[in-house]
């Protein structure tokens, strides 16, 4: 790109003067480009790669990057190369906002790949509807959104919970404490949790909510102590959630008789707890690294070939790494003429990919369709299956919420 | 007029003909890049207000981003109110998945335009208000003024994160609806609202430039270098100080309801430390002592990291690091005090020295 190769130039004398780094974006104004331009489409990649959730949106970043050069190493997309415009937002919101317009305005991607975090998306989200752009968002989150402008590849609460619930209750209890970082995410799932076990006259003896990146639970473990719930309910995320099962180890509770049954935590996770604290613990997701199938095997061997023996994948991994083939699969069903966003979304609709974790169906309200798996974490930090849903089940992002439904029209209520 | 003030007004002049007609004609008039200056031009609204406060009298605020975020979820309210029109009661969505049962009454008043625009310059003028009291009255000064605005933020950023039921909590608030004003929609990638906030910003600074340049400002410098002086001549050193203090949190405020307009959306990180950290290295690289090289500061900075973060995607955040660490060890006055060095070698003057660093807030 020349702007690039230009700023090189003057990146190296150190010219950071206003005139001239103002100079060159004029060579690059026009609107209304085609996308699919001299057998190229642009796409970008707006994961983290500084900052507070780096470690988690990197693995996004290297598991899409991964699939978008295999794509191209076997021929493209109908034939034209995926030219990767990659940013970094810095784990700052704000950035996010800025890095996607880059991306959809001056780079004209037809697609973005990105976000982690709830706040990243939404701030990500007012340059996407405008534009009537395509994010390719491959994270669990709380549901009850309804863009059409967004691909949701992660699971919406429905789809983590309405086996695992009442599974949880069978097998332990039915007096839940509930865990999370205060943010919609735990609030949400929470909400979704309490409604579960109301139906199946089970309980919530206690809801606590800290916040995010707190790290120390010894008033927490206390209250579990004095409660004992069946079941400790778990939404905290990342630093929190690691230090939480170590102390929750540390004192002694029992993972056989007292599990911490989570919706977050996956091997990213269970590598930093470490195998003797994570032991017997249980999660819910539609993916783990230890599922047995022929794609999960060549998925999790190219990825280890590529980045290292040491990194896992896990359920957002593997989401931000069959999104890409999503993509491709959508666009390959359209005239290379007429590629745009909007084509795009609407061809994806229906569409079955084999991916890691079973053949996944994108709904017509943009969610996807999974295939939900409960697990036990063992002591070498991977997960055995031991439940598997025996259909694909659908996505209800609204699930919690009588009269409104998330539809191919968008929000209906009513 | 001395040396210096005459400076600063051309200065200022200068400023204001690149930001109106410079800037627009080498952006080609291009939507996306005009709303990415805006964005610089918001952040340089913050800087110069920092510098007003910092440079003048010497209260190194650390909590500017507080009053700069209050401004910003004021706007934000506004809109948020204007896209919630045919939600149940007309209330916020994240009120009604988080059980709020009707719209809350320190919202209500938000509904109006005018309401909106003076609460974004007053209300962060009157927690800062309520501050000063405390903190000037008290005469307390120097590094404790910057700890007590840096605590206090902390404070105020988890209240709003906290309380997710009137704030939207760790996502801010998102889904906004575009400004409204008379006869005019804002079209934020649009030339007009480029030149609202240019105007804003060219405004505020004239305002700053003539507080500057009156007696107040010359007692409020004279404040900055010894406050008990000041007392003795038998000026009221608290009140000149709650003065300016107010005056820089209502142009914060300012520059975060275009912040939010911008972006078009409110984040609880427009209160972080890390984000106040940044003003103050903006004022820093620009030089505090003027309020235009503030704002130059703040804008040089911020395209620096865009174009940066352009070409190496992987070392920016290094980089930048490394050019504020050589800025504060070979120019503690800034990009002004170099320019003041070279205007003075220019004219065979008695030196200034740009690596002098004048005394400490």
């Amino acid at each position: 790109m020349r702007r690039r190769s230009f700023m090189k130039g003057l990146g190296a004398t150190g010219g950071l003067a206003m005139t001239s780094g103002l100079a060159a974006p004029a060579l690059l104004s026009g609107a209304g480009r085609a996308y699919a331009q001299g057998g190229e489409l642009n796409v970008g990649l707006l994961f983290s790669l500084t900052g507070a959730v780096a470690v988690v949106e990197r693995t996004l970043h290297d598991a899409a990057l991964m699939a978008i050069e295999e794509i191209n190493a076997a021929g493209g997309v109908a034939g034209m190369q995926l030219k990767t415009f990659i940013e970094d937002p810095a784990s700052d919101p704000a950035t996010y906002a800025d890095r996607a317009r880059r991306l959809v305005i001056r780079d004209n991607c037809v697609s973005v790949f990105g976000s982690y975090t709830s706040a990243s998306r939404q701030a990500v989200l007012p340059v996407v509807e405008q534009r009537n752009n395509l994010y390719w968002y491959p994270t669990l989150y709380e549901g009850r959104e309804c863009s059409r402008n967004v691909m949701y590849g992660g699971a919406v609460p429905n789809q983590q919970q309405q086996d695992f619930v009442p599974w949880l209750t069978e097998n332990f209890g039915k007096r839940f404490f509930l865990i999370g970082n205060n943010y919609v995410y735990p609030r949400e799932e929470n909400n979704v949790c309490k409604m579960l076990l109301a139906g199946l006259g089970g309980e919530a003896v206690h809801e606590e909510y800290v916040p995010l990146g707190h790290s120390d639970f010894s008033s927490v473990i206390n209250r579990i102590r004095t409660e004992q719930p069946d079941v400790v309910f778990c939404t905290l995320v990342g630093d929190s959630d690691v230090a939480f099962a170590r102390q929750y180890h540390a004192a002694g509770f029992d993972p056989e008789k007292m599990p911490c049954a989570s919706l977050t935590r996956s091997e990213v996770e269970v590598q930093a707890i470490g195998g003797e604290a994570a032991v017997g613990h249980f999660s819910s997701a539609p993916y783990f690294m230890g599922y047995q199938s022929p794609e999960n095997e060549k998925f999790v061997q190219a990825y280890l070939s590529r980045y290292g023996a040491d990194q896992v994948t896990h359920f957002v991994s593997e989401a931000a790494y069959f999104q890409v083939y999503q993509f491709k699969a959508a666009v390959e069903k359209l005239d290379p003429a007429n590629i745009t966003p909007a084509a795009i979304r609407d061809a994806a609709v229906g569409l079955t990919t084999m991916a890691p974790q079973g053949e996944v169906l994108i709904d017509a309200n943009l969610h996807t369709h999974l295939w939900p798996k409960i697990a036990r974490w063992k002591s070498d930090g991977q997960a055995e299956i031991l439940v598997q849903s025996e259909a694909r089940v659908a996505p209800d992002p609204y699930w919690a919420y009588e009269g409104e439904t998330c539809t191919g029209e968008g929000l209906v209520r009513g | 007029m001395n040396r210096t003030n005459k400076y600063d007004f051309l200065g200022y002049i200068a400023f204001a003909v690149i930001i109106l007609l410079g800037v627009p004609f080498l952006l080609g008039f291009d939507g996306f890049e005009l709303n990415t200056f805006a964005r610089y031009l918001a952040l340089a609204m913050v800087a110069m207000a920092l510098a007003l406060s910092w440079g003048t009298a010497g209260l190194l605020n650390l909590g500017q981003a507080a009053t700069f975020g209050i401004g910003s979820y004021v706007m934000a309210m506004h809109l948020k109110l204007a896209a919630s029109t045919n939600n149940p009661g007309g209330m916020p969505d994240f009120m009604g998945w988080t059980n709020v049962e009707s719209l809350p009454w320190f919202w209500q008043p938000f509904h109006s335009l005018t309401v909106t625009l003076l609460a974004g310059l007053l209300l962060p003028a009157a927690v800062a208000g309520l501050m000063a009291a405390f903190m000037f009255r008290g005469r307390i000064t120097g590094v404790f003024v910057a700890i007590i605005t840096l605590a206090f933020m902390v404070a105020l950023q988890l209240v709003f994160i906290e309380e997710q039921r009137f704030t939207g909590g760790q996502n801010g608030l998102t889904g906004l609806a575009p400004l409204s004003l008379p006869g005019w929609t804002v079209d934020t990638y649009s030339l007009s609202f480029y030149y609202l906030v240019a105007g804003c910003l060219i405004v505020a600074l004239l305002l700053g430039m003539l507080v500057v340049r009156s007696k107040v400002g010359l007692v409020l410098r004279a404040i900055r270098e010894d406050a008990s002086r000041v007392r003795y001549f038998g000026y009221d050193v608290a009140s000149y100080e709650t003065f300016v203090f107010c005056l820089s949190a209502a142009i914060a405020g300012w520059a975060g309801m275009l912040y939010t307009l911008v972006l078009e959306f409110a984040s609880p990180t427009y209160m972080s430390v890390s984000f106040s950290l940044a003003i103050v290295i903006w004022c820093a690289v620009g030089g505090r002592e003027s309020l235009v090289w503030a704002a130059v500061g703040a804008i040089l900075v911020n395209l620096a990291e865009g174009r940066l973060s352009d070409v190496f995607v992987e070392g920016w955040l290094l980089i930048l690091g490394l050019v504020f660490i050589l800025f504060v060890i070979f120019l503690p006055r800034g990009l002004y005090g170099l320019a003041l060095a070279m205007v003075d070698r220019l004219r065979g003057a008695p030196r200034t020295d740009a690596t002098l660093p004048v005394k400490e807030g």
